[in-house]
């Protein structure tokens, strides 16, 4: 039996807009595998950043529980939480959100900055997973010297950098074109192969491909209908 | 990569932004240094003129309530006996630790003698070479003159009478002039009211003077008395040994002013000794007025200075609301946050000191002496450069403190919309 990296329970969020009650989540439980890689779907409006950014420890639920390899994400304080999200998590934005005045390797060790180890170490830490992206040649360059896809590759070394064992994604190939969307997608596909726990919002089906489970999200919940699953991700490989 | 590589690489890259941040600041230090560094060099120049030309230290017998004034100096009433400076006390000054300070010492005795005619003249009994050196206002009528009274002869110290045109009345000659005791000076004013030119004789109480000289118009109470050696007037006035006020000239910058004072009045238990250098000071109404204008001009311009810095900081932060948001999802704390904004307001505000203190110090030293009507150079002074980037930092820190608590507090989650 897999071991539970992350364990979601009965997680409802509620949001107040011009006086209005919003219901993002209604109510969502889920388990997620060390070493396993779940894409999770939906049309807009499903709730599906929601839980992202609960799971991130950036958007405290209206209730429920989150517990990532056995911790209360939200029992931490805020500080402490910002340093959970430092050791255990690696965030892949939308649109790539590098810093516009740093370079590659400036980006990538940002996670770093905060850390005790020395310039050398995060330095050395940090060539080490852009060559790994198959971003060797291009550290020092700013990220608009860089094509959508290396921007991504930089986006992906920055997340994993530190060595996290979760992975949170959102929408990573949707500003790339296909083929370069594949590469990247294939590069995830890697990481989990190697250990990492993946997780990313999509709303392309194909990105299903490279993902070990699909989840759908529907009105802030689950969606557990296996016909419609499927005929969301058809053309998935097998 | 540390996080002032982030503050530092940011300033870098919003060059605009930032120089307005730094002009703001400058504008603010630099007045704040050229007018303080222009009224602090006048102050000090006149310190240093006050040391260097005439008396700056008086010394009077205690007076109790009975006074009145001498050039600008206050006397205890001549009349009556209250207390009385002598010689003893004159050579008790040059046994003070402090006494090389002391550039001259000028004892005088002042007294009234009558004319024929019964009219009451002020009668100064001195020692002309310390009284020149204390008063270099002080000067003979020239050549010319001289020449038109038809005056050709001057009798010398060492008695020699000489042709006049062939003397030179430059200070030192002045100085080293020396009168008999039957031989006087007479102010300007009083020869011309008197009708008395040099080489005539003057009747004083029944005895009788040859004025060897009259003083040029000077605009000071010596314009209207006679001039006359110490010993003269002690034994004319029938007051031996007896000094009304000793003036000194003091050069402050060979030791501290307040120990001098402090030796002086142990020396003297029964005087009053009185520093001129303060009251110089004091009594430059222009440079009190000039220097609180200025200041008050200066932290006006600061506090835009620091509101220019708060407004673009806070500016820079509302644009950089992603950027945050990517800094707190990736496990900055707010403390970082913070650090990195505070960072950035402190190497703006380091380089604002610098530059404002280089600018105002340069506009000192062109502008200070138009400004001042002075002679004056404003030095470059490292505790005013200090006190600029000081200055600069608390500035900037201060005005950086709303937009970095606002940086800290933007919600992760808001900042970055989706995740």
């Amino acid at each position: 039996m897999p071991e539970i990296m992350i364990c979601m329970n009965d997680l409802k969020k509620t949001y107040t807009s011009m006086g209005d009650e919003v219901q993002a989540l209604r109510g969502v439980s889920l388990d997620i595998y060390k070493g396993e890689s779940l894409a999770v779907m939906g049309h807009s409006g499903s709730g599906k950043s929601t839980l992202l950014s609960i799971l991130g420890g950036l958007n405290p639920p209206t209730s429920g529980t989150i517990e990532i390899d056995s911790i209360d994400l939200y029992a931490l304080s805020q500080e402490k939480r910002a340093d959970f999200r430092r050791e255990y998590l690696g965030f892949v934005f939308q649109q790539f959100q590098l810093i516009p005045y740093l370079t590659a390797i400036e980006n990538v060790m940002l996670p770093l900055t905060t850390t005790s180890n020395s310039n050398k170490v995060k330095r050395e830490m940090a060539e080490g997973v852009l060559c790994r992206v198959g971003l060797a040649g291009k550290m020092n360059r700013l990220p608009n010297q860089l094509s959508g896809g290396e921007q991504e590759r930089v986006a992906i070394a920055r997340a994993i950098v530190n060595e996290p064992p979760v992975v949170l994604a959102d929408e990573p190939t949707g500003s790339l074109d296909t083929k370069t969307g594949d590469e990247i997608m294939e590069l995830f596909q890697e990481l989990n192969q190697e250990g990492l726990t993946v997780l990313m919002v999509t709303h392309n089906p194909d990105n299903t491909r490279y993902m070990g489970r699909t989840i759908l999200m529907k009105d802030g919940q689950l969606c557990t209908d296996k016909a419609e699953i499927l005929q969301l991700v058809s053309g998935k490989k097998r | 990569m540390q996080l002032y590589h982030i503050a530092i690489n940011n300033l870098r890259r919003r060059k605009a932004k930032m120089l307005f941040v730094l002009v703001g600041l400058v504008i603010g230090v630099a007045t704040m240094v050229s007018v303080y560094g222009v009224v602090e060099t006048m102050k000090t120049e006149m310190t240093r003129q006050v040391a260097e030309f005439g008396a700056n230290v008086v010394i009077t017998p205690d007076a109790g309530e009975l006074t009145f004034s001498y050039g600008g100096i206050t006397l205890p009433e001549v009349m009556f006996d209250v207390e009385r400076l002598t010689m003893d006390d004159v050579a008790a000054i040059a046994s003070v630790p402090s006494r090389n300070m002391i550039r001259a010492v000028a004892p005088k005795l002042l007294g009234l003698a009558s004319l024929e005619t019964g009219q009451n003249l002020i009668v100064v009994g001195s020692n002309l070479q310390q009284e020149f050196m204390v008063k270099p206002w002080l000067r003979l009528r020239d050549a010319q003159e001289m020449a038109e009274t038809g005056r050709r002869t001057m009798v010398t110290s060492d008695g020699q009478e000489m042709e006049f045109e062939r003397l030179d009345l430059a200070r030192q000659d002045f100085e080293q002039l020396s009168l008999k005791d039957n031989e006087i000076l007479l102010g300007s004013t009083l020869a011309a009211n008197l009708g008395i030119m040099e080489g005539d004789r003057l009747t004083l109480s029944g005895q009788g003077f040859h004025v060897f000289g009259v003083l040029k118009d000077s605009g000071s109470s010596e314009d209207e008395q006679i001039l006359m050696n110490l010993g003269a007037a002690q034994a004319f006035l029938g007051r031996p040994h007896e000094v009304t006020v000793i003036e000194l000239a003091a050069d402050y910058t060979l030791g501290s002013e307040d120990a001098l004072i402090a030796q002086l009045r142990q020396a003297l238990p029964r005087a009053e000794v009185t520093s001129l250098r303060q009251e110089a000071l004091r009594r430059d109404e222009m440079l009190t007025r000039l220097s609180r204008f200025g200041m008050s001009v200066s932290v006006l311009i600061l506090f835009v200075g620091m509101l220019v810095v708060g407004l673009t900081m806070s500016g820079a932060v509302r644009e950089r609301t992603r950027e945050i948001g990517v800094f707190r999802a990736i496990g900055f704390r707010k403390s970082h946050v913070t650090k990195i904004i505070l960072m950035e307001g402190a190497f703006v505000s380091v380089l604002g000191g610098i530059i404002g203190y280089i600018a105002g110090t340069s506009a000192a030293r062109l502008a200070g002496p138009v400004l001042a009507g002075m002679e004056i150079s404003v030095p470059w002074r490292f505790d005013l450069f200090a006190l600029a980037v000081l200055l600069a930092v608390v500035i900037g820190l201060a005005a950086s403190i709303i937009p970095a608590r606002q940086a800290a507090r933007l919600d992760p989650a808001e900042a970055l919309r989706f995740i």
